[in-house]
């Protein structure tokens, strides 16, 4: 199992390499897409990016010297019938720069690339949603090697799909920045926070009704405010703890250490840590978490003992017990029994 | 093309008897479900073609085998030919299929909204007919921004990479929303025929569910793919941002955030029907 950490510098890597990451994984603005396209970003994000070609040759280079790879995000949304061309050159260059994967969201594309590039491995991005084993076949026959499966699979679909697609990895989240909707079908852009931010953060007041013209009762709108309440208790969770960390930087959720086990069993081939655009501490504390887990589980300890110990790691006993701050938190049903 | 064939949308049983009323009362039934006497009086002289069956946006909600032979039953009676509509598919939505599909009659199109069921579809169910639904045909349509970010409004489906995909999956139609910034140009870029929803523009849409998560306790309350009471078929919610002055208004269903056609778009559309650039209107059958 391999430790997926993001990169939005070329100095995040022997760092991060030498805290356990296997695989980086970054995005590439080269300088004329703006200009081209009136678009800031070539990926899913406006911002983390590398914007020189120079600076991936190096994160390359870097890479590899510790045995590492470098994968390049390809994910944006949806591409243009001019952007598809400016993409495919992106990709000419990452290969030739001896880059190793690509991480793509539109299954068109990818299919072009895997045809125009064999050296290349391709991943298929969560952005994609696909999670389902038709979903993953399909991926395989277009020339993927590896599914990123999107943040709302549970355990059981994930060890399903990669049970029944043997050939293709199987990649999972296990850290950080969580999402509200579905990524790939959540047709929004990222705000900048003076506008709204991401619709999911935004401050809507909701006014519920009856779809059939009746009147909301008194009963039924105490139980929605209470429901209310607690989905921004919710919230505070699934965005790190309203984006906080321990003192000494070990960032919260979402969270699926004290799911690494059933993840390794159900043969998922690698586990990512989100957040490109985070600074590079929280990256560092994020690979040293997961690392530190991954070696108690390959070590063999048993589920609730690596649970003791993920945790015990903030500390966190407080928050992990609400279930809110877990990408898998089915673990703690698990556990239950 | 002539007048565009026009589809009713709903995931559970309808009465349908209106559909082949005479004009005024189908006038005073689009008034009564969406509140927009313009919209009435244009919808009012299309009959009828098509009973849109099951959900776009939520696994829930796919229905029971019963169900679909019910309504295809209906569907039947009411002289409209039954499409059904697929959701982002869990594994467990797929095995649901394999049980609907085959209940389907030969050349019944099916809605797709994820790549694997579109793939199934394409190697099991070759006498099925695939079309792309709104969730695979992506464009940015956030109701928050105004025109000055228009040019990131876009989509993707003119791609050829994107077409070659289509026809690798044997998908020959396409359903789609109003553009946020559309001209009078809109759909003219498209390469399939498309389907045209109205009068809401699909936002987002979760796996979690705000209002499903209403009677769920405990550690896995809007935790994803959980069973719901079904909330969303008794109510909704309308959006507002105070303060802010958007043009248009957002209703979240369920899992799924939509935003209302401004007057800008509902013309264009208008001006793309006169143009004959959309084969097929669907509009919900019962009000968000």
């Amino acid at each position: 199992m391999r430790i997926v950490a993001p990169v939005s510098r070329v100095a995040e890597i022997e760092p991060l390499a030498q805290a356990g990451a296997s695989e980086f994984y970054c995005g590439l603005v080269p300088p004329d897409w703006l200009g081209r396209f009136h678009a800031i970003n070539a990926n899913r994000r406006p911002s983390g990016n590398l914007t020189r070609y120079e600076d991936l040759a190096r994160a390359i280079d870097i890479a590899h010297a510790h045995e590492a790879t470098v994968s390049l995000v390809l994910n944006a949304q949806h591409y243009s019938a001019a952007q598809i061309g400016a993409a495919e050159d992106i990709a000419g260059r990452f290969a030739a720069l001896g880059g190793d994967a690509l991480i793509v969201s539109d299954l068109g594309l990818l299919h072009a690339l895997a045809l125009r590039f064999p050296a290349l491995r391709m991943h298929v991005s969560s952005v994609a949603t696909c999670r389902n084993a038709g979903a993953a076949r399909l991926c395989r026959e277009l020339g993927a090697q590896r599914l990123i499966l999107p943040r709302d699979v549970t355990l059981a679909e994930a060890a399903s799909i990669a049970a029944e697609v043997p050939d293709i990895e199987i990649e999972a989240f296990v850290l950080n920045d969580g999402c509200i909707f579905e990524e790939g079908a959540c047709h929004t852009i990222h705000l900048p926070g003076q506008l709204g931010g991401p619709i999911c953060l935004d401050r809507f007041e909701y006014r519920y009704r009856r779809r059939d013209g009746g009147a909301v009762s008194p009963r039924l709108a105490a139980r929605l405010q209470q429901n209310d309440a607690e989905y921004e208790r919710w919230l505070w969770y699934r965005f790190s703890c309203g984006f906080s960390t321990t003192p000494e930087g070990l960032p919260y959720g979402p969270c699926g250490l004290c799911a690494v086990p059933v993840l390794r069993r159900g043969r998922v081939a690698a586990i990512k840590i989100a957040g490109r655009e985070a600074p590079t501490a929280r990256k560092l504390a994020s690979v040293r978490m997961v690392r530190s887990v991954l070696e108690r589980v390959r070590a063999g300890e048993d589920d609730a003992a690596v649970r003791a110990f993920a945790v015990g790691l903030r500390p966190s006993e407080s928050h992990c017990a609400t279930g809110y701050m877990c990408y898998y938190p089915e673990v703690l049903r698990v556990e239950g029994r | 093309m002539n007048a565009p064939e026009l589809a009713v949308a709903a995931c559970h049983a309808l009465d349908l008897a209106w559909t082949a009323a005479a004009t005024a009362e189908r006038a005073e039934h689009w008034q009564r479900l969406h509140g927009d006497a313009e919209l009435a009086t244009w919808l009012a002289p299309l009959q009828p073609t098509h009973l849109y069956f099951g959900s776009e946006f939520c696994e829930h909600l796919l229905p029971s085998a019963r169900a679909l032979r019910e309504a295809l039953s209906q569907a039947k009676s009411a002289g409209l030919r039954l499409v059904l509509l697929t959701p982002v598919a869990s594994p467990e939505v797929l095995a649901q299929l394999d049980v609907l599909l085959p209940t389907l009659p030969a050349g019944s199109e099916v809605v797709v909204n994820d790549w694997g069921v579109a793939h199934e579809l394409a190697s099991r169910f070759g006498d099925l007919r695939p079309v792309a639904g709104r969730v695979l045909c992506r464009m940015t349509k956030d109701p928050r921004i105004d025109a000055g970010w228009a040019g990131r409004c876009g989509h993707g489906l003119a791609a050829p990479t994107m077409h070659a995909l289509f026809s690798r999956l044997g998908i020959r139609r396409l359903e789609i929303d109003v553009p946020l910034f559309a001209d009078e140009e809109v759909f003219a870029d498209l390469p399939l025929p498309a389907a045209v929803h109205l009068p809401y523009v699909y936002v987002a849409k979760g796996r979690m569910c705000r209002a499903g998560s209403l009677s769920v306790t405990g550690t896995e309350r809007f935790a994803v793919g959980r069973r719901c009471q079904k909330e969303c078929l008794r109510f909704s919610a309308l959006a507002s941002r105070p303060g802010r002055a958007d043009v248009a208004a957002s209703v979240q269903l369920g899992n799924t955030f939509f935003s209302r056609h401004s007057a800008a778009m509902a013309s264009s559309l208008r001006q793309a029907v006169d143009s004959k650039r959309v084969a097929r209107l669907v509009v919900p059958g019962a009000p968000l």
